[in-house]
C-alpha cells in the first residue's frame, strides 16, 4: 500500500515537474523538455499578446518569437525571478518594440467605424452600465474597437495601461520591465489615462455626431 | 453610500463581475445620480473589453469565425498549438548563416598564409632583387 502510495508520488512529481526543474533539464541537454515548459506558459504569453495586438496571427507570431527568444537566452535566466515573470518582461518588450515598429497616425484611428461598432457605440452611450457589461461578453466589435482605442496611444502609454490594469503590476513591476525610472511609469500611466479617455471621448462623439445628422 | 472616487475605484471589478450584489447596486444608483461618473463609466467600458477582459476574446472569436479579419490563412501554417516549433524563417536565416560561416572558412583555410612575414620576404625572388637593376648597365658592363 506504502509502495503504491510513494510510487504514484514518485510519477506524480516526475509527471508535474517545477519550472526550475524542467529548465535544469533544458540546460543539461534534454531540449525536449522545453515543449513542455513552453506548453504551460504559452496561454498566458498569448492572452497578453492578445491585449497588445487585436489580430491573432500577430499575437500568435510575437508569442512564439517570445518562446524562440526565451529559449535562446535561458542560460541567462536568473532563479530569483518566477520563470512566468521572466517571460512576461520577454513578450512585453517584444510586443512593445513591435507596436513602436507598426506606429500608426491616432488621427486615422477614430473614424470609419464599422456598422457593428457604431452598433456597440451607441449602445455603451444609451444602455445601462449592467446592460453594457452583459453585452461586452458576447460583442466581437466591442473587443475590436477598444483594441482600436488603444491604437490610438503611443507605444508607451499603451504598454503601460496593460501591465497595470490587465497584469495588474505595480509602479516598480513595470519599471523593471521597461528599463524605465518609477517617475516615468507613474508619469506615462496618468498621461495614458488622460489619452484614453480623450480619445473614448472622441469617438462617443463622433457616433453622436453622426447620429444626429 | 458610495463616493466618485470609489465608484471609479469600482469599475474594474465591475466589469469583471467581481462586486458582491450590494456593493453593486450602490454603484449602478451612484451611477444613475452622476453624471460625471456615468461618463467616466461609459468610456472606461470602451477599453475595457481588452484592457479588463478576464477572457480570451481573440482566440474565442477566431473559434467563432466571427471576424472576416481573423479568417485570413495563418502566416505560419505548420504551427501546431500548445507544442513548441521553431519558426520556418529562423530555421532558413541559421542555415543560410551556417552556409556564410563555411564559406567564409573555406576562403581564409585556402588564402591564409601559413608562412611568416620574415619566410615570405626572404622566398619571393622579387624583393631579393634590387628595384630597376635591370634597366641600369652594372659597372662591370661600362668597364668592358
Amino acid at each position: 500500500m506504502l509502495g503504491l502510495a510513494s510510487s504514484r508520488k514518485i510519477a506524480w512529481r516526475l509527471a508535474v515537474r517545477t519550472d526550475e526543474e524542467l529548465i535544469a533539464e533544458i540546460l543539461n541537454g534534454a531540449t525536449a523538455a522545453f515543449s513542455e515548459l513552453a506548453a504551460r506558459h504559452r496561454p498566458r504569453v498569448e492572452r497578453l499578446c492578445q491585449r497588445f495586438f487585436s489580430d491573432p496571427e500577430i499575437a500568435r507570431d510575437l508569442a512564439q518569437e517570445c518562446f524562440i527568444r526565451a529559449y535562446t537566452a535561458l542560460a541567462t535566466y536568473r532563479r530569483e525571478m518566477p520563470f512566468g515573470g521572466w517571460l512576461r518582461a520577454i513578450v512585453t518588450n517584444l510586443c512593445y518594440d513591435e507596436l513602436r515598429r507598426r506606429r500608426r497616425r491616432p488621427e486615422d484611428l477614430v473614424a470609419d467605424f464599422t456598422a457593428p461598432e457604431v452598433q456597440w457605440m451607441n449602445l455603451v452611450n444609451d444602455a445601462t452600465p449592467e446592460e453594457i457589461v452583459a453585452a461586452a461578453e458576447e460583442r466581437r466589435d466591442a473587443h475590436d474597437l477598444a483594441h482600436r482605442l488603444l491604437d490610438s496611444l503611443r507605444a508607451e502609454d499603451r504598454t503601460v495601461l496593460i501591465l497595470k490594469d490587465s497584469e495588474d503590476l505595480n509602479v516598480r513591476e513595470i519599471a523593471e520591465i521597461m528599463g524605465w525610472s518609477e517617475a516615468k511609469v507613474k508619469i506615462r500611466a496618468f498621461r495614458a489615462r488622460q489619452a484614453l479617455r480623450k480619445q473614448a471621448e472622441r469617438m462617443r462623439a463622433a457616433v453622436n455626431r453622426e447620429r444626429l445628422s | 453610500m458610495i463616493n466618485c472616487f470609489e465608484a471609479r475605484q469600482e469599475f474594474p471589478a465591475f466589469w469583471r463581475r467581481e462586486v458582491a450584489a450590494e456593493r453593486r447596486a450602490e454603484l449602478v444608483s451612484h451611477l444613475a445620480r452622476c453624471a460625471k461618473c456615468d461618463r467616466a463609466f461609459r468610456n472606461f467600458a470602451l477599453g475595457a473589453p481588452v484592457l479588463h477582459s478576464v477572457g480570451e476574446p481573440a482566440a474565442r472569436a477566431v473559434a467563432e469565425g466571427q471576424s472576416a479579419r481573423d479568417a485570413r490563412p495563418r502566416r505560419s501554417a505548420g504551427v501546431v498549438r500548445g507544442e513548441f516549433v521553431p519558426r520556418r524563417g529562423l530555421a532558413m536565416s541559421a542555415a543560410a548563416l551556417v552556409l556564410v560561416a563555411a564559406s567564409l572558412a573555406a576562403y581564409f583555410s585556402v588564402t591564409t598564409p601559413v608562412d611568416t612575414l620574415n619566410d615570405e620576404l626572404s622566398t619571393d625572388p622579387i624583393a631579393t632583387q634590387i628595384p630597376g637593376a635591370d634597366l641600369y648597365p652594372s659597372s662591370e658592363d661600362l668597364a668592358g
